[in-house]
């Protein structure tokens, strides 16, 4: 009797270890011996058949209110901080000029805005992540699948997608994405960006899976006030393929428009 | 002489034509108006995220500027006939686009003309989506 409830402990204390140390495997830094999201036993692990398989080549575009700007919503209230570059990015278009077109110098779009390029999206779904490859800039976006937290934000490398893990809720892949970088990244011509951005996506597959749509509320308290919401849909591009598209200083000065007097910098 | 005095034919007209630009802003380019100039080619280059163009054009200054023209990446220009091989330094050309609002010698291709009159257009996307 003694050794079966010792034997029960042991077990408890094994799970309770697994389990412990499952919620300290953030996205960015693996402890050792915990598993990649490309890791074949990482792979193999049982989990609930997914919704929907959004591998495929995608464009944003079609239907009504699918714009490909994340504009600001009606009676919208930035930070002053905010204001600042709202501000000058109005007197620049004013004057017929461009404010900080970061794209242009070769600064990455940076998630929201990489979703809606004219390029597709090269997007591939394994069990643990998804991976994305936006055609302009080849910029990659990965969607962690696997149950893993995100990473400590004072440990985090921020970037321009950011860290994204999603999860499944019936029918739809909800995806948190924190740890954005706040330099050069834009939400629209003059909405910047801050290390407070937060995005939220509800994805779903409608038109018999034709159509990706996605549902978009983003949080910035350092950059306006509430949340702002947008609904974008993508469209399979099945005859399509991306290719290698870099974004070069030689390629940048014989562009006019990017080294055009128009540029506000 | 006359070929040295070849002057910047100026054509100011509705613009119409869509386009599928969209890498980054088009600072301060007038999309309302197009521009047509003649000249030289001086480069080409055919790549992604832009192909680009740059034409050597005679001013009433007795000198010369070039215009550079922005154009969509190959994967549009082919459908409107493109090659990489289209056009080369030295060849005469007369090329449309949408200029700068600020003068600056240059703009957003439109289509260009051969010498033995072909025209090639600013092409468009491989595919556009469906109910766009």
């Amino acid at each position: 009797m003694k050794s079966a409830r010792t034997g029960t402990r042991i077990i408890a204390l094994v799970v309770f270890s697994v389990i412990f140390a499952a919620s300290d495997v953030s996205a960015q830094f693996q402890p050792p011996g915990a598993l990649g999201a490309l890791a074949p036993a990482n792979l193999a692990k049982p989990r609930p058949k997914p919704p929907f398989d959004l591998t495929g080549t995608w464009l944003h575009g079609g239907g009504a209110d699918n714009g490909f700007r994340f504009s600001p919503p009606p009676g919208f209230k930035l930070t002053p901080e905010a204001q600042v570059h709202f501000d000058a990015a109005r007197k620049a278009q004013a004057e017929g000029k461009v404010y900080r077109d970061d794209i242009g110098q070769c600064w990455p779009s940076g998630v929201p805005i990489m979703m809606t390029r004219v390029w597709p999206i090269a997007m591939i779904q394994l069990p643990t992540a998804i991976f994305m490859v936006q055609e302009l800039m080849n910029t990659m976006r990965f969607i962690y699948l696997d149950g893993r937290p995100h990473t400590d934000p004072d440990v985090a490398v921020r970037s321009f997608n950011g860290e994204s893990i999603g999860h499944w809720e019936n029918d739809t892949l909800v995806v948190d994405t924190t740890n954005f970088v706040p330099d050069h990244h834009w939400i629209d011509s003059g909405i910047p960006a801050s290390d407070a951005l937060h995005i939220l996506e509800r994805i779903r597959m409608i038109n018999e899976g034709k159509t990706l749509e996605i549902e978009y509320t983003a949080t910035d308290p350092k950059s306006w006030e509430g949340e702002w919401k947008w609904t974008k849909r993508w469209q399979r591009v099945d005859e399509r393929d991306i290719a290698e598209v870099e974004c070069l200083p030689e390629l940048n000065e014989h562009m006019p428009t990017t080294h055009s007097n128009a540029n506000v910098r | 002489m006359k070929s040295r005095l070849i002057t910047a034919l100026l054509v100011i007209a509705l613009f119409t034509s869509s386009s599928g630009y969209g890498h980054h802003s088009a600072a301060g380019i007038d999309r309302t108006k197009t521009v047509t100039v003649e000249g030289t080619v001086k480069q080409f280059k055919w790549g992604n995220p832009h192909s680009w163009l740059e034409v050597e054009v005679a001013n009433s200054k007795r000198a010369s500027d070039i215009w550079n023209f922005e154009m969509n990446p190959p994967a549009f220009l082919v459908r409107s006939g493109w090659k990489s091989t289209s056009v080369k330094a030295g060849d005469k050309v007369k090329v449309t686009g949408r200029p700068f609002m600020n003068g600056e010698p240059g703009g957003i291709f439109v289509s260009l003309t051969l010498q033995d009159g072909q025209v090639l257009g600013a092409g468009q996307q491989p595919s556009q989506p469906a109910q766009r």
